[in-house]
């Protein structure tokens, strides 16, 4: 359907950066989410690719065509919004047939159109409601129905999930993902939920401060992170950074020691394990710290340790369990194990 | 215990009541009031001692439909009001438009010079304005009155459309920009049906306004083809005959009635554009 390329892309107002110096080319009929705190510039970047929002500087190239003057309404992107933007004076049918009105698409072949979106997203016993009389999951089906019935170019979604509660989250998620590999239209998604980015895309694109900082698929995002903030973005809890030092293969912060790490990044370190890569043990491991909390889920405990004024979190063994201030030792899979430069926080290999 | 929280909360719904009814019956008496003096005959007037039961006469009635053009001069407020109306609609919706979506050099300045024009007094235009509708010709008919009308009005209506434009989420707009719409489309089919209480609600105010002007109504209109209710009233003041209280007061009644239908009809869209526009949902 449509390769996307942002060349150099940059956003800026007056002083204030948006987005600095993207590069991205999104392949046809790929699922990319852009993910990121507030701010981060990723709604803004695809407001650019709509057309809603003019790049100070850079070229917006679709299947080889630069877009940067062409109109939002000429690029056959459809977006779906965080707020749903259903039209309120409009029933629901007349809500997705809006899209194809504008486009002369012919009378005679719009209801079937409306009613085969409509059924993609199982909303056709809804179409005579007004948006103010269906539920908040209704409503993103509505908008969802109104970006497909017209089989764009690309799709563009702003945190469409957002407004619903996680079990509703969870099911429109799937069916996202569902519609999208049916029609295989290029999806461009923004998110700052990390699930939904993993779960969705065949790459993830994370940004921050404007820029983006790793672009790879969920798996290399997750096991290869580039720098300390995408190691400190992916991954519930967070992976743990330590800050300390390494001196010929041996990383020492006050209650860590590890040995048998590359003898050739000396200095100051950060090393970063993820929770799921930590066991407790009885055994001499490379972490020694006082209990500081103890959560059982049910499916596991999270266990957060004390190591000089760091805290520490780990997921352990379900039945685990241990009295507050009392000593624990963890031991990290040697495999599993991030070096970042302090300074720049970049990845050490 | 729930028998003495019941008797409370019935007398609370008394009191609430109560009050409710005295401020109604606060509002309606001077209209009350009107029609009874409307519809009474002159000698019972004016009188030494209050008159509670008043006789029942049609002598204003007949006399202003009668004597007097009424017909005319109702005609020519209707006209020139909705016609004012019309031309505050077509004209501030788009300014409106304007002022809230785009971003200009300006754009505020204009604006707040929009809404200066109703702050300056109406008698330093007075002259200037008799010598502009003279020149064209304009003197002594209803588009004349038209005119001056929507001049009078068009500031607040236009600052009261804006208001509400600036409560449409801007994403409506991105949406309908998405789907292929262009921006008097935008307009016409988004951004009009959202904010018709607040058209409702400026129309409304406008006609209030302009039902009750004077000043310029009297310096342009010199004889009965452009008169309007308002004009009318001071044709029963003065004369051989003196004030005609009660023609007064039934011409003043006849000049609310339209509003008040008007206000009760749309009631609904009313109180929700008046506060829709204050605060943001």
């Amino acid at each position: 359907m449509a390769r996307i390329q942002l060349n150099n892309i940059q956003k800026r107002w007056g002083a204030v950066w948006g987005v600095r110096d993207v590069n991205l080319d999104i392949a046809d009929e790929e699922f990319v989410v852009f993910l990121g705190p507030s701010g981060c510039g990723k709604t803004t970047t695809m407001r650019m690719i709509a057309g809603l929002e003019d790049p100070t500087e850079g070229e917006i190239v679709m299947d080889g065509e630069v877009m940067n003057d062409i109109d939002a309404r000429d690029r056959d992107v459809a977006m779906v919004f965080q707020g749903y933007a259903l039209y309120p004076n409009m029933t629901i049918y007349e809500n997705i047939r809006f899209p194809l009105r504008m486009r002369g698409v012919p009378k005679e072949q719009q209801d079937g159109l409306i009613r085969r979106a409509a059924g993609l997203v199982e909303l056709e016993d809804y179409l005579d409601r007004k948006p103010g009389a269906l539920s908040g999951g209704q409503r993103q089906r509505a908008a969802l129905a109104r970006a497909i019935v017209r089989q764009p170019h690309v799709f563009l979604m702003d945190e469409p999930l957002s407004n619903l509660d996680a079990k509703l989250r969870q099911h429109m998620r799937v069916q996202i993902k569902h519609i999208q590999r049916e029609l295989k239209i290029t999806t461009v998604y923004v998110t700052h939920d990390q699930i939904e980015a993993m779960t969705l895309a065949d790459r993830i694109v994370i940004m921050d401060k404007g820029a983006i900082q790793q672009i790879g698929t969920p798996d290399e995002i997750y096991n290869d992170p580039a720098n300390t903030f995408v190691a400190n973005f992916i991954g519930a809890p967070p992976m743990n950074l330590i800050s300390g030092t390494m001196e010929q293969g041996v990383f020492t912060a006050p209650g860590v020691r590890v040995d048998g790490l590359p003898a050739k990044h000396d200095g100051k370190i950060t090393l970063g394990v993820r929770p799921e890569d930590c066991t407790v043990t009885a055994d001499a491991g490379h972490l020694q710290g006082t209990v500081y909390g103890v959560e059982p889920t049910g499916d596991m405990t999270y266990l957060t340790l004390k190591a000089g004024d760091k805290l520490i979190e780990v997921k352990a063994h379900r039945d685990y369990r241990a009295d507050l201030n009392s000593d624990a030792t963890v031991g990290f899979d040697p495999k599993r194990i991030y070096l970042f430069d302090s300074n720049s926080g970049q990845r050490l290999r | 215990m729930a028998s003495q929280r019941k008797r409370s909360r019935g007398e609370s719904l008394a009191l609430r009541y109560a009050i409710l009814g005295a401020w109604a019956l606060f509002c309606l008496v001077p209209v009350l009031w009107f029609l009874s003096i409307g519809l009474r005959p002159r000698t019972e007037i004016i009188t030494p001692q209050p008159i509670y039961f008043p006789t029942f006469s049609l002598d204003a009635w007949h006399m202003i439909w009668e004597d007097w053009p009424m017909g005319k001069y109702l005609r020519n407020s209707v006209l020139a009001i909705i016609g004012s109306v019309i031309i505050d609609l077509v004209l501030a919706i788009p300014a409106a438009y304007s002022l809230s979506r785009f971003e200009y050099r300006g754009r505020d300045d204009i604006g707040f010079y929009i809404l200066s024009t109703r702050m300056m007094a109406p008698a330093i235009v007075a002259v200037p304005i008799f010598f502009l509708f003279r020149n064209f010709g304009l003197l002594d008919t209803i588009w004349a009155l038209m005119l001056i009308y929507a001049a009078i009005n068009l500031s607040f209506v236009t600052w009261i459309i804006r208001s509400y434009m600036l409560d449409i989420p801007k994403e409506l707009e991105d949406a309908a920009k998405t789907d292929g719409a262009g921006q008097m489309r935008i307009l016409w089919e988004i951004i009009i049906p959202a904010i018709l209480p607040g058209i409702i609600t400026a129309s409304v105010i406008a006609m209030i306004f302009a039902i009750n002007e004077f000043l310029f109504t009297l310096l342009i209109a010199s004889t009965p083809d452009a008169y309007t209710m308002s004009v009318a009233l001071a044709n029963f003041t003065g004369g051989s005959d003196g004030v005609i209280y009660n023609a007064i007061a039934l011409v003043a009644f006849l000049a609310f009635l339209p509003v008040f239908l008007v206000v009760v009809l749309i009631q609904k869209h009313l109180s929700r554009g008046l506060t829709m526009g204050a605060v943001k949902g």
